[in-house]
């Protein structure tokens, strides 16, 4: 007993200590960002933040996002910077949920004192983070949420993500380019993944459009392996395109699937299956999937093949979406900066009043980025003019492959 | 400070909802039983308040009236208790694990519901939710003095009749039940006022998180809540408010000390990136010292009583 009182004792304490260890180190990291912003008003670096998640089982995503930034700091540092002034990305992990994005938030807002934030890296962690810094007016720009409804979740929320309805129609129009005789489609989706789900209806609406004959609509969750009964009704049917929203690797285990059960016609993935993780999962049968793509790593332009070549001399393969909306939320930053800086020094402007006058520059400018040249609505909603259509082609034995961007 | 408060106030009032959440899941393990049902209360309060306030409260006004608040979380605190009573009566026959397992299947069947029905906005969920409030640390307005009034309420508790009927049944069914305390009221009682609670916490954080989706109130996140009273302790509600408040934090706390100058390059790394790592670790090392959780009934006597349980 003694000792368990102890034990109790001193876990407390040093829990105490852990505490109060935090307060004091908030203090002290504050009078060394302030100082920073201090200094920033006159020489130092400008603070932008970045808000990826880092941790939980969105890091993946989070990671490429991560690489992508890092690239266009160095970048655009090794060019001068803000008219000679440096910028400093800070970065916070949001993890994978709610409360997560909104204190990666505060902390950016209140404690870093950035002067804009790139993320977070889902929508739903857009919908509960966003509103706290539109309040603070702090200027937000997703560089991955493709929800519906996240330019309007205020005047200080933008993005350089073309949402779902604009971008994954192109797919189904390339598929039908591919194959004119298309009349069944059958359409699965993650019914637990926010982002399926709101894809799928725009993937549902585009077969309406087309005139197209929608056979089936299949469920199934993100934690699934086994589809066979989802794949045999479909099948059933006779569909000659499938449409699949979902992610890595249900989605794979999908296409195997659909493909071991004898499903010979096209199909078409959505923004979930946009990453080489999904090419050791379905391997072979891979090949020929179709996929919608906001970015092309063949998309020409000096700024492009800057980053292609930074980005594949690091990692030895081509750049994913994801870090290049992550490269292009900084440049538009970066751009938005120094054509605010040409009216009136950024580093005489008080903080409230730059995080303001830099929301209203975002909006205004116009950007010519890895994605292509890119501009907002006045809501904030981007305006992107090129998009894609890749296509899975694997090598013969199954082992590699590589999206292939189709003309 | 002011800075402290604006870059930790979504912090400080986190902390104060996982002590109230904590209480929740204490309230039910008062008399004994392991309920991991609060999750699913805390979703359907959170669904509830969510609705009332994007659907039918619709207010022309910048700021959400706090008036309106208070009705749906009392509303929320109602449906949960009716159905606290509705699934209580069959589920706490079964005892231990089995009704471990009945309360996490209540959480799935809610979690598949929300994601099927168009109310709750399926996957995505509902978004846009008005706020009360103009910044996050003036929810203390709300959530502290619900904590005041919880705390004074389980001292009482713990003090009064049935407070006592809980422990008996808690120690042992049997003689309790022999001793004329009936088992199935009081334990039906503790599980309903627990699902009150859960639901009137969840209303206060669908407006605090400004979103509602099927992801809060998972299994996740019933483990989670068990961890605060576990290790908070579970035989005083101080522990479960501890924990509660300890393990909320401690992720963020992490994160600060990460930030920390002088540390150097792989253990500030470490420290960010690693924080979910160090937090299990600490569970485990809670549950193997401290079996009966951070704060017992001995610490906070003086005198130490010989306990029984050991």
């Amino acid at each position: 007993m003694k000792k368990s009182t102890a034990l109790t004792t001193t876990l407390i304490t040093s829990l105490t200590i852990l505490l109060t260890g935090c307060g004091g180190a908030s203090n002290s990291t504050n009078t060394g960002s302030n100082s920073q912003t201090q200094s920033a008003n006159t020489s130092g670096a400008i603070p932008i933040g970045i808000a990826f998640a880092q941790t939980s089982n969105v890091a993946l995503l989070g990671q490429e996002q991560v690489a992508g930034a890092k690239i266009a700091e160095k970048y655009f540092n090794d060019k001068g910077g803000v008219n000679g002034t440096p910028i400093k990305l800070v970065f916070q992990d949001t993890s994978g949920d709610e409360n997560g994005a909104i204190n990666a938030f505060q902390t950016l807002i209140n404690k870093d004192k950035v002067v804009g934030i790139v993320g977070p890296t889902l929508s739903q962690q857009a919908f509960s983070a966003d509103p706290v810094a539109d309040r603070a007016k702090v200027p937000v720009l997703g560089a991955s949420n493709t929800a519906n409804k996240i330019p309007e979740i205020g005047d200080y929320v933008a993005r350089v993500s073309a949402p779902v309805s604009i971008v994954a129609p192109n797919s189904v129009k390339a598929a039908l380019k591919q194959n004119p005789n298309i009349k069944k489609v059958a359409v699965f989706f993650a019914q637990n993944d926010a982002f399926s789900k709101s894809e799928t209806e725009i993937f549902q609406k585009t077969v309406k459009d087309q005139g197209l004959e929608l056979v089936t609509v299949q469920k199934f969750q993100t934690s699934d392996t086994d589809f066979q009964s989802q794949a045999t009704n479909a099948i059933n049917l006779k569909p000659d395109l499938v449409i699949i929203s979902g992610l890595a690797a249900d989605g794979g285990n999908l296409v195997r699937q659909l493909r071991e059960l004898g499903y010979k016609g096209l199909i078409v993935g959505g923004n979930g299956l946009n990453t080489s993780n999904i090419l050791p999962v379905c391997k072979a049968l891979c090949d020929g999937v179709l996929i919608a793509q906001a970015y092309s790593p063949e998309h020409p332009g000096e700024i492009n093949s800057a980053f292609r070549k930074a980005y594949s001399d690091q990692f030895k393969k081509e750049p994913p979406q994801f870090s290049a909306q992550a490269f292009a939320a900084v440049q538009v930053y970066v751009e938005a900066l120094q054509a605010l800086d040409k009216k009136t020094k950024v580093n005489k402007l008080a903080l409230p009043q730059l995080r303001n006058d830099l929301n209203k520059q975002i909006l205004a400018g116009k950007y010519n980025t890895p994605l292509g040249e890119i501009a907002f609505t006045p809501v904030g909603e981007v305006v992107q003019k090129d998009f894609y259509v890749a296509q899975i082609k694997m090598d013969k034995d199954g082992s590699q492959g590589k999206f292939a961007f189709l003309k | 400070m002011s800075e402290f408060f604006s870059t930790y106030g979504s912090l400080i009032v986190s902390m104060v909802l996982g002590a109230l959440l904590g209480l929740s899941l204490y309230l039910p393990l008062m008399t004994g039983q392991l309920s991991l049902a609060s999750p699913g209360f805390y979703a359907l309060g959170g669904y509830t308040a969510a609705i009332l306030s994007t659907k039918v409260f619709t207010s022309t006004s910048d700021l959400f009236p706090i008036p309106l608040l208070l009705i749906e979380m009392v509303i929320a605190g109602v449906i949960s208790g009716l159905l606290g009573v509705v699934i209580g009566i069959p589920t706490l026959r079964l005892r231990g694990i089995y009704l471990a397992i009945a309360t996490i299947a209540f959480v799935e069947v809610l979690r598949v519901l929300s994601l099927n029905l168009e109310i709750t906005g399926s996957a995505v969920g509902i978004f846009g939710i008005p706020q009360p409030f103009q910044t996050q640390i003036e929810y203390l307005w709300i959530a502290l003095p619900l904590l005041l009034i919880a705390m004074v309420l389980f001292y009482r508790l713990e003090r009064i009749k049935v407070g006592r009927a809980f422990t008996a049944i808690r120690e042992d069914e049997l003689a309790a039940g022999a001793m004329g305390i009936n088992p199935t009221y009081y334990k039906v009682l503790a599980f309903t006022l627990g699902a009150i609670l859960a639901g009137v916490v969840g209303a206060i954080s669908a407006h605090f998180l400004n979103t509602w989706n099927a992801r809060q109130g998972t299994f996740d996140a019933s483990i989670i809540y068990l961890t605060f009273v576990l290790i908070g302790g579970s035989r005083t509600f101080l522990g479960s408010i501890v924990g509660g408040m300890v393990f909320t934090a401690l992720p963020e706390v992490l994160r600060s000390l990460a930030d920390t100058g002088g540390l150097p390059n792989w253990l500030a790394q470490f420290l960010r990136d690693g924080r979910l790592i160090i937090f299990g670790l600490l569970i485990v090392v809670g549950t193997i010292f401290f079996p009966q959780g951070l704060v017992t009934p001995d610490i906070l006597k003086k005198r130490k009583v010989k306990n029984k349980q050991i």
